[in-house]
């Protein structure tokens, strides 16, 4: 643990005030000698101590030192010894202890009494919940229906969400579904597509001149956030060369846009388009890198495959179809714009393109994604200097092979309840929101067991109703949330986790800068309540369960699973941790809470371009030959059923096809954004009462929701500013809320932000604000599993 | 004794309010709840302020982080009838006698930036949220005034960072002796980009504000 004083830490993080300068600080090596120092008595006696762990109020992980005096947290800071935040913190951070404290918390082990959902629990013994979980995990495993058990994971860290995943495996279930499908797991996908890394990627922002947004709300929500502020500042003001120019392409006039120096309101769902005439100019204007393209990229110009089949290359699409002209008729940005904006974008360099789940959850996003990152190609920004960086994985020690029993075997061979991977939808790992439809049908099988860790579907899922429809017919459901939230409410038992300043948590940090970070999130308090960490009690259930399962599970708990993982890292002998002995190591690492090793090296191109080619795919071959493998020789059906528009090459390339919508115009003349804010992340700061005082900083609300309208549409429509309004959707729902009227919203979107609207979890949140979700149709794009959140439209009328 | 002041990068600033947050964690500000808030209750010692204007689409915003200015010229001193809110006279610094004060309100009137907040409530402090209360900062009792007081707990502690400045992801806060013309502060204060807000008023705070753009 660390530990110094007050007066020591504000000293060292207070030498510098830019973040550059904090940068070097952190480089250097007396703040190590100072962060060591001992603790110590206070003038009034007090006994303090600062404590080092990382954030988890998302997953970003940020360093944080929390302040305990007397035993009680009170104060946190960011540690300047990580190298994603550098000491800096954002306010989900500052509130942290707001979780910690939460009055609300679940104060030990519980079982329900009465009706689901009636909230009556009686406290249970941890032997006797752990008993009855294992009681039922023997019973489905001795029937031979160990795959029936689903296991839901949200933001699970680290090892916890490999341990869930071993855990699946060990069990005998298929069934480990993460919620990626409704987050953003088409821009991971396009990535796959185009470079062969299923995963986001880091930005070597500091070096960075041009930044070209889509969509992303790059300084309020894109993991991970401190990194790209600090960033920020810097390239605005903390380099003495070229200032950041920044081009927000958005639907609503977000934080981002406002600080770009120039917003392009697009018509939503058409970023794919606007990115190809922007490709239009650059290759017509022949403004693009001739080396890259020719020496790193596959189908840039027509081309002949090994088994002399022709093929269309980008370029001749682009020239074909999206002429500038052709691309206003599509998005409304005017051609003129077009043209300037590429000529900047392939002038500035280095210049980056980002888009991630605003363009990329549409019908049409993985080709809208894929468009996107087309530019970064096109001008040379892939691993470069200022460009795009492909994260590298920390050396963890491998696990130990895993010994499934036959059972276990013949349990994961079952299709998944998800269909991930299959022909309905051949590119998905997880289809999270196809769970409702699988359970209600039985389809392909009865849903046995539930378990939920760090999930939420009745709050966060489209059309949480469906979810609700389903858990009615789940027999056993099992939470392993701190919180009663909207889930949790509904579960039968509850087995509450500790909050993560009480636990031990290593956390990967999200793609960001490109080299490997490992932090480790540390206890800074003792468990305020009969809690216990998810990991160890996974670890009891499988003890419990005994061999074969237990075999594959050589750790008495949770912390000796993370030692064994991290000790990959001290005989790597790489980062900036060395040590003789891995105890060394380990009392180093529990004093910085993160491990990091800052190299970075350029033109790695095998690991970098790991497609099929080896280059960067224009035209993607794993596309080409995920479609094979399901499509039975019928290619033509399965484009039919997968609700894909192209034809011939052009599936494969980076094109524009029409969103799907959910409504129709005149009769809901709105798309629907919800996005997410600074002060909430998704819904999970809704328990925090600071967060929810400073909710809505450009329309000045808070503690509640409210839909942004465009002001003329809105006097259109008789309503005023802070009117109740009713917003309904086709699916027959509909949500009452205050109107925001704001200049910065399209005439035709409104917006409300996905963070209020819970039907429990705590005083703070419930019944507070509303749930947009409740509007959203569960409408999946079939070639990725993504859920398609933008593409419900909406109506809007004054509510008497 | 230095002469303390700040400096604001409205270039840098993103309206995180993560300075917000930093500022209410450290000085005990409490949260007033929902209802209060909605009567404009709500009580940020450091406010981060978001100004929009134009119409669709030619929109601009303004986002202005507002901690209290620390005025040389403080009209806030100057009407206190009991003598409650004063300028310290070794580093000036515009601070408040909460023992003292007795709720009138002139000072809240009568600062020209919206920086003084009146208690309307002791603050809900329930079921143990108290724990997290720093020792270092007095509780206030309902029907006060209170207002940002640059963290005078730890620049008296000898740390020359507030709260805020120390949190701020961007890096666009800065802190310093304004008569050390060597400091930051002091050259930041007289770059072209500086100004300070309604200079007209001849308050002369000591918060600049470094202006957005190249």
């Amino acid at each position: 643990m660390t530990k110094l004083t007050r007066r020591t830490f504000l000293k060292i993080a207070g030498a510098g005030t830019a973040a550059a300068a904090l940068y070097q600080v952190a480089a250097k090596a007396p703040i190590l000698r100072a962060l060591s120092a001992e603790e110590q008595a206070t003038a009034q006696d007090r006994q303090e101590v600062w404590r080092s762990t990382v954030c988890q109020q998302c997953q970003a992980g940020c360093g944080l030192l929390v302040r305990v005096v007397d035993g009680r947290a009170v104060k946190i800071e960011g540690n300047p010894l990580h190298p994603l935040n550098n000491g800096k913190i954002c306010p989900k951070a500052q509130a942290g202890l707001q979780v910690l404290y939460d009055p609300d918390r679940i104060k030990g082990p519980m079982r329900r009494v009465g009706e689901r959902g009636g909230g009556q629990w009686e406290p249970i013994s941890w032997d006797e919940v752990i008993a009855q979980v294992v009681s039922r995990l023997t019973e489905l495993r001795d029937d031979g229906q160990s795959h029936t058990a689903v296991f839901l994971t949200g933001r699970a860290l680290g090892q916890m969400e490999e341990l869930v995943a071993r855990f699946c495996d060990a069990y005998g279930t298929p069934n480990h579904v993460t919620h990626n499908s409704i987050s953003s797991s088409t821009t991971e996908i396009a990535h796959l597509l185009s470079q062969g890394q299923r995963s986001f990627f880091g930005y070597d922002w500091e070096q960075t001149n041009y930044l070209l947004s889509f969509g992303v709300s790059w300084l309020e929500a894109w993991r991970p956030t401190v990194r790209n502020a600090k960033a920020y500042g810097h390239m605005r003001r903390g380099r003495a060369h070229e200032r950041l120019r920044m081009v927000q392409v958005d639907t609503r006039f977000s934080i981002t846009a406002a600080k770009a120096d120039e917003w392009v309101p697009i018509r939503p769902g058409t970023d794919g388009a606007l990115a190809l005439g922007i490709a239009y100019v650059i290759i017509n204007e022949e403004l693009y890198d001739e080396d890259f393209v020719a020496q790193h990229t596959l189908g840039f110009e027509d081309w002949t495959d090994e088994d002399g089949a022709q093929h269309m290359g980008f370029k001749t699409l682009v020239l074909r179809d999206y002429a500038p002209s052709q691309v206003e008729a599509i998005t409304g940005v005017p051609a003129e714009t077009v043209t300037r904006i590429a000529r900047e974008f392939a002038s500035t360099l280095p210049a980056v393109a980002i888009g991630d789940r605003g363009i990329s959850m549409w019908s049409n996003g993985l080709f809208s994604q894929m468009a996107v990152h087309a530019l970064n190609a096109l001008v040379g920004s892939i691993d470069a200097s200022g460009g795009v960086l492909t994260q590298k994985d920390a050396p963890f020690l491998p696990w130990p092979e895993l010994a499934p029993d036959r059972i276990a075997q013949e349990g994961r061979a079952q299709s998944r309840i998800d269909r991930g991977g299959t022909r309905r939808y051949p590119l998905a790992r997880d289809v999270y929101q196809q769970l409702p439809e699988s359970i209600a049908n039985d389809d392909p099988y009865p849903v046995n067991a539930l378990f939920l860790y760090y999930t939420n579907p009745l709050f966060s899922s489209p059309q949480p109703g469906l979810f609700h429809e389903a858990f009615e017919k789940v027999p056993f459901i099992v939470s392993f949330s701190p919180f009663l939230d909207d889930s949790t409410t509904y579960a039968d038992l509850i087995l509450p986790d500790h909050t993560y300043l009480e636990r031990l948590q290593d956390v990967v940090p999200p793609p960001g800068l490109g080299y490997p970070v490992v932090g480790l999130g540390q206890p800074v308090v003792a468990p305020l309540y009969d809690t216990r960490h998810t990991g160890d009690v996974l670890l009891e259930i499988v003890q419990a369960l005994g061999e074969p399962v237990a075999q594959s599970f050589p750790w008495r708990n949770f912390a000796e699973l993370v030692q064994y993982r991290i000790s990959g890292l001290w005989r790597s002998e790489k980062g900036d941790i060395t040590a003789t002995e891995f105890e060394f190591f380990w009392e180093e690492f529990s004093r910085r809470s993160v491990w990091s090793d800052p190299s970075y090296r350029f033109g790695d191109w095998e690991r970098v371009l790991n497609t099929p080619s080896g280059k960067f795919e224009f035209f993607s071959q794993t596309l080409r030959d995920e479609l094979a493998r399901v499509a039975n020789g019928d290619l033509e059906r399965l484009l039919d059923e997968l609700g894909v528009q192209a034809r011939g090459d052009e599936v494969y390339l980076p094109h524009y096809e029409p969103p799907e919508t959910v409504g129709n115009q005149p009769e809901y003349p709105f798309f629907l954004n919800t996005y997410k804010l600074m002060a909430h992340a998704e819904g999970r700061g809704a328990n925090s009462p600071h967060l929810q005082e400073m909710l809505g900083l450009h329309v000045n609300r808070k503690w509640d929701s409210w839909v942004e309208i465009n002001p003329g549409v809105a006097r259109a429509l008789g309503i005023a500013d802070d009117d109740w309004v009713w917003v309904e959707s086709p699916i027959g729902e509909k949500i009452k809320v205050r109107a925001a009227l704001y200049p910065g919203a399209r005439p035709d979107v409104v917006c409300i932000p996905f963070e209020l609207g819970h039907r429990a979890y705590g005083r703070w949140s419930e019944n507070r604000g509303v749930n947009p979700n409740w509007l959203i149709a569960n409408q999946t794009t079939g070639l990725t599993g993504a859920l398609a959140p933008f593409a419900t439209r909406v109506r809007i009328y004054k509510a008497e | 004794m230095p002469r303390w002041a700040m400096v604001i990068d409205l270039d840098k600033c993103i309206g995180c309010q993560s300075c917000t947050a930093a500022c209410r964690a450290e000085n005990n500000v409490p949260f007033v709840g929902p209802e209060q808030a909605e009567l404009g209750r709500a009580i940020f010692w450091n406010e981060v302020l978001f100004h929009i204007e134009g119409e669709f689409p030619h929109v601009k915003a303004s986002i202005i982080p507002r901690p209290c200015f620390h005025c040389e010229n403080p009209p806030c001193v100057k009407v206190c009838p009991v003598g409650a809110t004063y300028r310290r006279e070794e580093d000036g610094l515009v601070l408040q006698r909460y023992e003292r004060c007795i709720g009138c309100r002139y000072c809240t009137v009568a600062c020209p930036y919206g920086a003084r907040y009146f208690r309307w409530y002791d603050g809900e402090w329930p079921d143990g949220v108290d724990r997290y209360q720093n020792p270092d900062v007095p509780l206030r009792p309902k029907g006060i005034v209170e207002k940002c007081t640059f963290c005078v707990h730890r620049l008296d502690e000898g740390l020359p960072i507030p709260a805020c400045n120390q949190a701020c992801p961007t890096g666009a806060r800065f802190f310093g002796d304004l008569d050390d013309p060597a400091s930051e502060v002091s050259q930041l204060a007289r770059s072209p980009r500086a100004s300070r807000l309604l200079e007209d008023l001849g308050t002369e705070p000591r918060v600049f504000y470094l202006k957005e753009g190249a």
